[in-house]
Formats: C-alpha cells, structure tokens, sequence
C-alpha cells in the first residue's frame, strides 16, 4: 500500500469515526427527547391528577357543609366533659344545686372499641325520690347539663310517700376523643 | 572543476508509487464535507440536547410542584372525610339522645286529676336509639286518657306505633313505641 493509498484509509477511517460520534451524539439527543416527552406527558398527568383532587375536595366540601356545621356546633358540649369524674361533677353539681334526694347512684364506664371517636361511655344509674316538681326539673337539668347524654331508661313510680315520686334513670353519658382520627385506622389495618 | 557535468535539467522520473484511481480523489472533499457536515449536526444536536434537558428539568419540576399541590388537596380530602365521619357519629348519638323529660312531663299533664298514673317506663331501642318503648299504667282513667297521652306526644313530634292497651279493672295498662317524627 502506497503512502496515498494509507492517506485515504486514515481519511475514510477519520470519516467513518466521525459519522459514528455523530451517530451516537444524536441517539442522546433523541433519548433526552424521550425524556422530555415523558416527563411533560408525567407533569400533565399529575395536573390531571390536581384537577382531579381539587374537584373532589370541592365537592366533598359542598356535600359535608352541614354535617361539619353540626360537628363546629356540637363538639364545644362534647369537649366539657371528657373524664368520668366530670360526668361525675355534673351530677353531683345537679343535685346540689336542685336539692334532690338520691337513693342510690352508680356508676362504670364501658368501653367501644369499634369507635374511636366516642372511645368510653359512662353509664350511671341513679335512683332519685322526691317530690314531682323537684324530680322533673332535676331530670331536665341534668339533661341540660350534659346535652350528649343519653337516657336509656327510665321509671316513674310512686315513692315512698304520696307526694313523692322514685324516678330510676340509666344514663349514657360519651366521652368524645376530638383527636381521633377516623380515617386513618382502616388504612393501618390494610398495612398490617 | 569536476570530471562529472553537473546540470538544472532533471531526466523525467517515473512516479514512485501508482497514482490513485479517480474515484479516490473525492475522499479528501468527503472529508472535508464531513468535517463541515458533523460540525453543523453536532452544533443542532447540542442545542437540541440542552433544550430538551431544560424541558424535562421544567417538566420534572412542575410535576414535583403538582404533586405537592395534590397530596395537599388529598391531606385536605382524608382531614374532610375524617371530620364528616365524625360528624355523621356525634349526629347518629345525637339522634339517640333526645330529652326524655318532656316525654315524661308531657304524659303527666295529659293525666286529669282524678286519674293516678302509677307506673311510667321508658326504654330506649338498642338497634334504633332514636326509639323509646313507652309503658305506663294508669288507675281509674279510660281510653280517652290514652287519646290525650297521643294528642301530648304528638305535640313533641313523637307518634305511637303498635299501641296495646288492655284493662284489668280499674287499671289500663298502655305500651306502644314512640318514633320521632321529622317534619
């Protein structure tokens, strides 16, 4: 092979490496396209995504208004009493203040483990016996002291005397978490 | 001076090695031309390169902000649920824990004088709370004393569902279930 003859190989081969680097350079180039592309098309599908969300937060916002309403209302009651010793206090406060005479009260609490936001309940039994007038206005005291409360049951009979009355009362009074978190719990069973 | 003669002609040589075919003469133009083509397709591609790097720098970025944007709106949605099932809770309690004295009160005031009413229970349902199982018994009244003990519950909004009365001799005995009634 003659000197030229080397000359033009070195040149075709110079060519040819030249080609090649263009070649690959423009595979990336065509590669950080893709990319591009794919994480536009990634963006869009998350704003797709927000959209989404917003909607539906919207939405649930519109739908949940009164209930949420009624929940800013209510949980200010809910929170007063939150030991046994204050659904306690409230009835030994009632009956103090209305002078009522007590045959008997008890009192447990009683767990629900199904729901997290009402954790406890308190269950009292009170055996109360005085005269008609003071027996109502205590039981529409302590029903307006303890506005959650729940009367399970109830007897009215006649008392000891003919001007008096026995009322039996069960009464349900809850004890609210406010901090319970509804919807978190099933999502922790699921991990589990 | 020298034997030899020493002159500027040169004697016509033959050229040391062939000469290249006519086809080979264009490879210097083609790499010249390639010089000149991958410089210019290099240049576009690396322009190319550092934009679409740019774009998908910009495209990374805002999905990164849409994201956060969403998860908020989602913390927002799971903080809404959590409250409503709250609410729906304290309302199902609340729906159970109406005030039983009025109930009490107003069957006390239907009673006319003359008429004792001795016995008054009231038991809240287990499955419905919102319901109350309502027995009295009332001594030396009649029927009429029942139409005023439902006249008074229905001004609380309270209707008696399967009433049973019966009468041993002076003593009626009444038992029926109160449902709410919404207006």
């Amino acid at each position: 092979m003659n000197p030229k003859q080397l000359a033009c190989v070195v040149l075709m081969m110079f060519i040819g490496i030249v080609t090649y680097c263009a070649q690959i350079a423009h595979k990336k180039v065509v590669a950080m396209k893709e990319d591009a592309t794919a994480a536009s098309d990634a963006a869009n599908a998350a704003e797709m995504a927000r959209q989404t969300a917003e909607i539906l937060v919207t939405k649930t916002k519109a739908e949940t208004e009164e209930l949420r309403r009624f929940l800013t209302t209510w949980m200010p009651h809910a929170q007063k009493i939150q030991t046994e010793q204050e659904v306690d206090g409230a009835f030994e406060f009632s009956v103090r203040d209305r002078g009522i005479f007590i045959k008997s009260r008890k009192s447990e609490v009683k767990a629900r483990r199904e729901d997290k936001f009402m954790p406890r309940v308190v269950q009292t039994t009170i055996v109360v016996e005085d005269e008609y007038a003071k027996v109502m206005n205590w039981f529409g005291d302590i029903e307006k002291r303890l506005p959650l409360a729940r009367v399970t049951a109830c007897s009215l009979t006649g008392g000891s005397t003919v001007r008096q009355l026995r009322l039996d009362v069960t009464i349900e009074t809850p004890i609210v978490d406010p901090a319970a978190d509804q919807i978190a719990q099933p999502e922790k069973k699921k991990k589990a | 001076m020298s034997d030899y003669i020493c002159h500027d002609f040169k004697t016509p040589r033959n050229d040391t090695s062939k000469r290249l075919p006519d086809t080979f003469k264009a490879i210097p133009i083609l790499f010249f031309l390639s010089l000149v083509g991958s410089a210019y397709f290099m240049t576009m591609d690396w322009m190319a390169y550092k934009q679409a790097q740019k774009d998908k720098l910009e495209a990374e970025a805002r999905k990164t902000e849409l994201d956060d944007a969403a998860k908020k709106l989602q913390d927002e949605k799971a903080s809404l649920d959590s409250e409503t099932t709250k609410a729906e809770t304290l309302a199902k309690w609340m729906e159970g824990a109406r005030n039983v004295q009025p109930i009490s009160v107003a069957i006390s005031r239907a009673m006319p004088p003359e008429v004792r009413l001795s016995d008054l229970t009231i038991e809240r349902s287990e499955q419905v709370p919102a319901n109350l199982a309502l027995s009295l018994r009332i001594n030396g009244g009649s029927a009429s004393e029942v139409g005023l003990i439902e006249t008074g519950l229905s001004r609380l909004q309270y209707r008696s569902v399967s009433p049973q009365q019966s009468k041993e001799g002076e003593v009626i005995e009444y038992r029926s279930t109160l449902v709410r009634q919404e207006q």
